[in-house]
C-alpha cells in the first residue's frame, strides 16, 4: 500500500539513442553518456544507434539481468512515440515496466535546437540528470483491466458514417448511429454525380442509406445530438438529445397504443401545411413545408415538423387522419443515455462562406454561384429539374467560369490556408456535365494548379481537357458585373501568357473551400478530442495513426479530420470501424496505472478533492468508523488535481508522487549536487 | 554565363543572343535586399497572377507586377532592375489587398525601385517630380487654369498645401535634402544631358 515505501538501493541504467543522425548531429552523444556514468545511482550508460529496433532494445533487457538493474532511462524521443517499446524491452528484461522514465532529447532539443550543438549537449544533460533521479525512486505499478461496453456509437450519417456504422454492426457490434438531420446521407445526397466513373451519387448512396436502415445491429437515430459525455473508452456514458420531431415512427405509435399508426412517408400533411420556408436541402434554391421531407428518398421515411416555422394550425393533423394519427404538435425534446464502448466521429463539413471574398461578388451578383449550388442545379432531382439556368433570368448559360481555390491556399486571414482537396475534381466533372448537357456552352477553368492526385484522376483531367474545357492557369482577381445584362466579367492574369484576361460570361461557379461543420467545435469538446490549428480534428498520429485520437476510445472517419473525397472518406471510415472494434472485441482494456490513492491514516475526511476532481472520480466513505476519501480508478486520469491541493498531503499521486516530482526538481535546480 | 559567338554582324549577334537564364547571372542576395526594404515575404509568391489581374497598369502596358515577383525569387536582379516597367506602377495597392498570400507586391517593386535609385537608374520624369516637390512641394504644382477652375468652383486659387502656407516649404526641403534626394536628381539629370 501507497504508505509503506521501501526502496532497495537504487541501480539505474541509461541507454542514449542516436536515432541516426535526428540525435547525434546536433548532439555530442558520447559527452552525455560519459556524463551519465558520472551521476549517483547509475551502474551502466549505453549508446545506440537506434534504440528502438530489437538489438536496442535487447541491450536494456540484457543490462537489466547482468546488472541487476532497479530502474531504466532511455534518452531518445518522445514518450509519445515510444514508451511503450521500451516498457515492454524493461519487462522483457524482468524488471516492472513502470520502473522506466524516458528523458526526451528529440522533439524538445535535437528538432529545436539544430544549430547549436553545445546547448543542445548541456540540454541533454539536464534532460538525463532529472529523468534518473525519477527512476531512482520508481516503483512497480499494476495497470488495472476494465471491461468494454459491447456497443459502439457513430456520429455523423454520412456516407463515412454511415459505411463506419455498416462495418461495426456487421462485425457484431451493436451500434449507435447518430444524425442530427431528419435523414442520413449528408452531403453526397446532394451531389449530382461522382467523379472520376461520373457515376450518380444518389444511385451509389440510396442502397447504403436501405442498409444502414435495415440493419439489425445499427439503431438509427436521426434527428438528434450529442448533448453530453462522461466515462471513458470502454464505458462512455452519452446523452443524447431526440430533437422533437412532431412526428411518430410507426413503432413509436405502437408503443403509445395507436396500432397500426404512425408515419408511412404518404406526404398528405405536407399537400395542406399553409407555411412555405426555403429547404436548406436545396440551399435554399427550392420552397419546403413547415412539415417536411428533405428529398424523395430520405431514409428513414418521416416526416419532421419544424416547430420554429410551425403556426399549429392543426391542419396536418386532420389530414393525417385518426387512424395512422402520426403528428404530435406538443412533441418535446426527449434525453437518452446510452453505454457505449468505443465512438467514431464522423462531423463532415459545411462550405466556407465565401461571400467573405468579396472581390468574387457572392451573394451580391446573381450569377455567381458556388458549387454546391452548381450540384443541386445539375441534379434531375434538384429545384430546376437538371436545367442548368442563371439564377438572373433563368437562361441557360453557354460561357461558364469555375474559380478553382476560392478560399482555399488563402493564407490572408479570410480563407482557408489549406487545400480542400476534391475541388480540383468536382470542377472537371462539372466541365464535363456542361459540354454534356448544354450543346456549345464552353466552361473555362481558372486554376492554379490541377491536383489531380487519385486513382484514374489525372485519366479524368486528360480526358474533360480532350472534351473541350479551356484551362486558364490564373487565378481570378475580381469579378464584375454588366448591369444590364448580368453576365460577370472575370478578371485574372493568364500567367503562362503573361497578359491579364477580362473574360465575359454568364455564369460564374465559385470552388469554395471547405471548413469544420458548425457543431464539429461543440461535439470535439464533448468527447475531449483536440483540433489542428484550421479547426480540423486531430489524428493520434497523422501517419501511423490517422483513425484514432488523443481520447482513447474515439476514434475519426471522414472530412472532420480533413478534407478528403468519397473514396478517402469511405477507406478511412472502415479504419475507424476496424480501430474502433478492436477494443470491443479484446472484451477489455488496460487502464495505465497512474491513479491517486489515498493514504486513509492521514486522510481527514475533509472532502475538499472530492468537488476539485474534474472526472467526478472521488468520494467520501466511512471506513473503520473514519469519513475518508476513496478513488474509483476506473474515472481517475492521473491528472494530479486532488494530490497538488489536499491540505494534508493525503494522495499518492502514482508515477508522479510528490518525492519523484521533488527529487527531478532538486536534480535540475541543483544540476546534480546533492 | 551566357554563351557568346563571335559573329562579325553586330545585329545578327543580338538577334542570335543566347536567352537561357544561368544560375551564376543570378544575386540570391536580391530577395533579400527586397524583403528588407520592402518588409514583406516576397519569396513566398506562388505566382497565381491576381496581381497581375488587379493591376490598372497592366491591362495598358506590358508591366506585369507578377514577372517582378519572379525575378526577385529567381535574383534576377540586373533585368529586374534595369527593366523600365519596373516604373510603370500606379502604387493603388490592389495586388497587397488581393493578394492571398498575403504579400505586399507594390512593397517588393518600392523596393526594387529603391534599389535601383542606388545605381541612379531611375527615368527621367522621376526626377523631374523631385525636383518640382523640392520648389513647390507638390509634385503636379498649381498652375493659372487650374487656379480659374478652382475659383469657378467657388474654392480658393490655392489649395491648403505649402501653395498657401510656404513657410512649410523648408521642413520638406529638410528631408528630401537628409535623403539627397535633390542633390542625386540634379546630378543624375545633368549627367544625362
Amino acid at each position: 500500500m501507497a504508505e509503506v515505501k521501501k526502496y532497495e538501493e537504487p541501480r539505474i541504467g541509461v541507454f542514449v539513442c542516436h536515432c541516426g543522425t535526428n540525435i547525434a548531429g546536433s548532439i555530442n552523444i558520447k559527452a552525455v553518456q560519459e556524463y551519465a556514468k558520472t551521476l549517483p545511482n547509475v551502474i551502466i550508460a549505453d549508446d545506440y544507434q537506434y534504440m528502438c529496433s530489437t538489438p536496442g532494445q535487447n541491450k536494456i533487457a540484457e543490462a537489466i539481468k547482468e546488472q541487476k538493474l532497479t530502474g531504466i532511462v532511455v534518452a531518445a524521443c518522445s514518450p509519445r512515440l515510444h514508451e511503450p517499446t521500451f516498457r515492454n524491452a524493461t519487462k522483457e528484461g524482468g524488471l516492472n515496466p513502470f520502473r522506466f522514465e524516458m528523458a526526451n532529447i528529440r522533439e524538445q532539443n535535437s528538432w529545436v535546437h539544430m544549430h547549436q550543438p553545445e546547448e543542445a549537449t548541456a540540454k541533454a544533460k539536464d534532460a538525463v540528470r532529472i529523468a534518473v533521479a525519477k527512476a531512482s525512486l520508481l516503483e512497480d505499478l499494476i495497470p488495472k483491466s476494465v471491461p468494454v461496453e459491447k456497443t459502439a456509437m457513430v456520429v455523423g450519417a454520412g456516407v463515412g458514417g454511415m459505411q463506419a456504422a455498416l462495418d461495426l454492426a456487421s462485425a457484431g457490434i451493436k451500434t449507435y448511429l447518430v444524425e442530427k438531420e431528419p435523414t442520413i446521407g449528408g452531403k453526397m445526397s446532394q451531389l449530382d454525380k461522382t467523379f472520376p466513373t461520373l457515376d450518380c451519387s444518389q444511385c451509389i448512396l440510396t442502397p447504403k442509406m436501405v442498409d444502414v436502415y435495415r440493419h439489425e445491429g445499427i439503431e438509427l437515430l436521426t434527428y438528434t445530438e450529442v448533448e453530453a459525455v462522461e466515462g471513458y473508452i470502454g464505458n462512455f456514458d452519452v446523452t443524447l438529445r431526440k430533437k422533437a420531431r412532431g412526428v411518430l415512427t410507426p413503432d413509436e405509435a405502437t408503443a403509445r397504443g395507436i396500432i397500426g399508426g404512425g408515419c408511412t412517408g404518404c406526404g398528405d400533411c405536407t399537400d395542406v401545411c399553409p407555411v412555405i420556408k426555403p429547404n436548406p436541402f436545396e440551399l435554399g434554391m427550392a420552397p419546403r413545408k413547415a412539415i417536411y421531407i428533405y428529398h424523395p428518398q430520405v431514409s428513414p421515411l418521416i416526416y419532421t415538423v419544424d416547430f420554429d416555422a410551425c403556426v399549429k394550425c392543426g391542419l396536418c393533423v386532420e389530414a393525417c387522419g385518426e387512424e395512422r394519427k402520426a403528428i404530435d404538435l406538443d412533441a418535446k425534446d426527449e434525453l437518452m443515455n446510452v453505454k457505449v464502448g468505443t465512438v467514431v466521429l464522423a462531423l463532415g463539413y459545411d462550405i466556407f462562406p465565401i461571400e467573405k471574398k468579396f472581390e468574387w461578388g457572392y451573394k451580391h451578383y446573381d450569377n455567381v454561384i458556388t458549387s454546391l449550388e452548381f450540384e443541386r442545379l445539375i441534379c434531375a432531382s434538384g429545384p430546376t429539374g437538371g436545367h442548368l439556368i442563371r439564377p438572373s433570368d433563368g437562361e441557360t448559360p453557354k460561357r461558364i467560369a469555375f474559380v478553382l481555390c476560392a478560399g482555399s491556399r488563402d493564407n490572408t486571414g479570410v480563407g482557408k490556408p489549406y487545400c480542400s482537396r476534391f475541388c480540383c475534381m468536382y470542377s472537371l466533372k462539372h466541365a464535363h456535365q456542361i459540354i454534356e448537357k448544354i450543346p456549345g456552352a464552353i466552361p473555362y477553368i481558372f486554376y492554379m494548379d490541377i491536383r489531380s492526385f487519385g486513382k484514374m484522376y489525372e485519366e479524368f483531367y486528360y480526358r474533360i481537357q480532350d472534351e473541350g474545357a479551356k484551362f486558364i492557369r490564373g487565378r481570378v482577381a475580381n469579378i464584375l458585373e454588366d448591369p444590364v445584362t448580368k453576365n460577370l466579367h472575370v478578371n485574372a492574369e493568364d500567367t503562362l501568357l503573361g497578359r491579364p484576361i477580362d473574360m465575359e460570361v454568364d455564369l460564374v461557379v465559385l470552388a469554395a473551400a471547405v471548413q469544420p461543420s458548425a457543431d464539429t467545435e461543440k461535439t470535439r469538446r464533448l468527447f475531449g478530442v483536440s483540433c489542428s490549428q484550421d479547426g480540423w480534428l486531430l489524428e493520434a498520429h497523422p501517419k501511423l495513426n490517422p483513425c484514432g485520437t488523443t481520447t482513447a476510445g474515439v476514434y475519426l472517419a471522414g472530412v472532420c479530420q480533413g478534407p478528403k473525397d468519397i473514396p478517402d472518406t469511405v477507406a478511412q471510415a472502415e479504419g475507424a470501424a476496424s480501430a474502433a472494434s478492436i477494443p470491443i472485441h479484446r472484451g477489455e482494456v488496460e487502464l495505465e496505472p497512474y491513479f491517486a490513492v489515498c493514504m486513509e491514516d492521514k486522510c481527514a475526511g475533509c472532502g475538499l478533492c472530492v468537488n476539485l476532481c474534474p472526472y467526478q472520480a472521488l468520494s467520501l466513505i466511512e471506513k473503520d468508523g473514519r469519513t475518508v476519501m476513496h478513488v474509483t480508478e476506473a474515472k481517475c486520469k492521473g491528472c494530479g488535481t486532488c494530490g497538488g491541493f489536499c491540505p494534508g498531503g493525503a494522495i499518492w499521486m502514482q508515477h508522479f508522487a510528490t518525492p519523484q516530482i521533488v527529487a527531478q526538481i532538486d536534480a535540475f535546480l541543483l544540476g546534480g549536487e546533492q | 554565363m551566357a554563351v557568346k559567338k563571335d559573329y562579325k554582324d553586330q545585329k545578327l549577334a543580338e538577334r542570335l543572343r543566347d536567352r537561357k537564364y544561368y544560375i551564376p547571372d543570378s544575386n540570391p542576395e536580391f530577395i533579400k535586399d527586397v524583403e528588407k526594404i520592402g518588409r514583406t515575404a516576397a519569396h513566398m509568391c506562388y505566382q497565381c497572377g491576381t496581381c497581375t489581374g488587379s493591376c490598372p497598369s497592366a491591362p495598358r502596358s506590358s508591366y506585369r507586377i507578377r514577372l517582378f515577383m519572379r525575378k526577385a525569387i529567381l535574383g534576377l536582379e540586373e533585368e529586374a532592375l534595369t527593366d523600365p516597367d519596373l516604373w510603370l506602377c500606379t502604387t493603388c495597392y490592389s495586388c497587397t489587398d488581393r493578394c492571398p498570400r498575403d504579400l505586399a507586391p507594390t512593397d517588393a517593386i518600392m523596393a526594387m525601385r529603391n534599389l535601383a535609385f542606388k545605381r541612379d537608374i531611375v527615368p527621367r520624369n522621376f526626377l523631374k517630380t523631385a525636383q518640382l516637390i523640392y520648389q513647390s512641394g507638390h509634385g503636379v504644382p498649381n498652375n493659372a487654369a487650374n487656379r480659374v477652375a478652382r475659383e469657378k468652383l467657388g474654392l480658393e486659387a490655392e489649395p491648403e498645401t505649402t501653395h498657401k502656407y510656404p513657410e512649410y516649404l523648408p521642413g520638406i526641403r529638410k528631408i528630401m535634402d537628409h535623403y539627397r534626394l535633390k542633390e542625386n536628381a540634379d546630378r543624375i539629370l545633368a549627367e544625362g544631358e
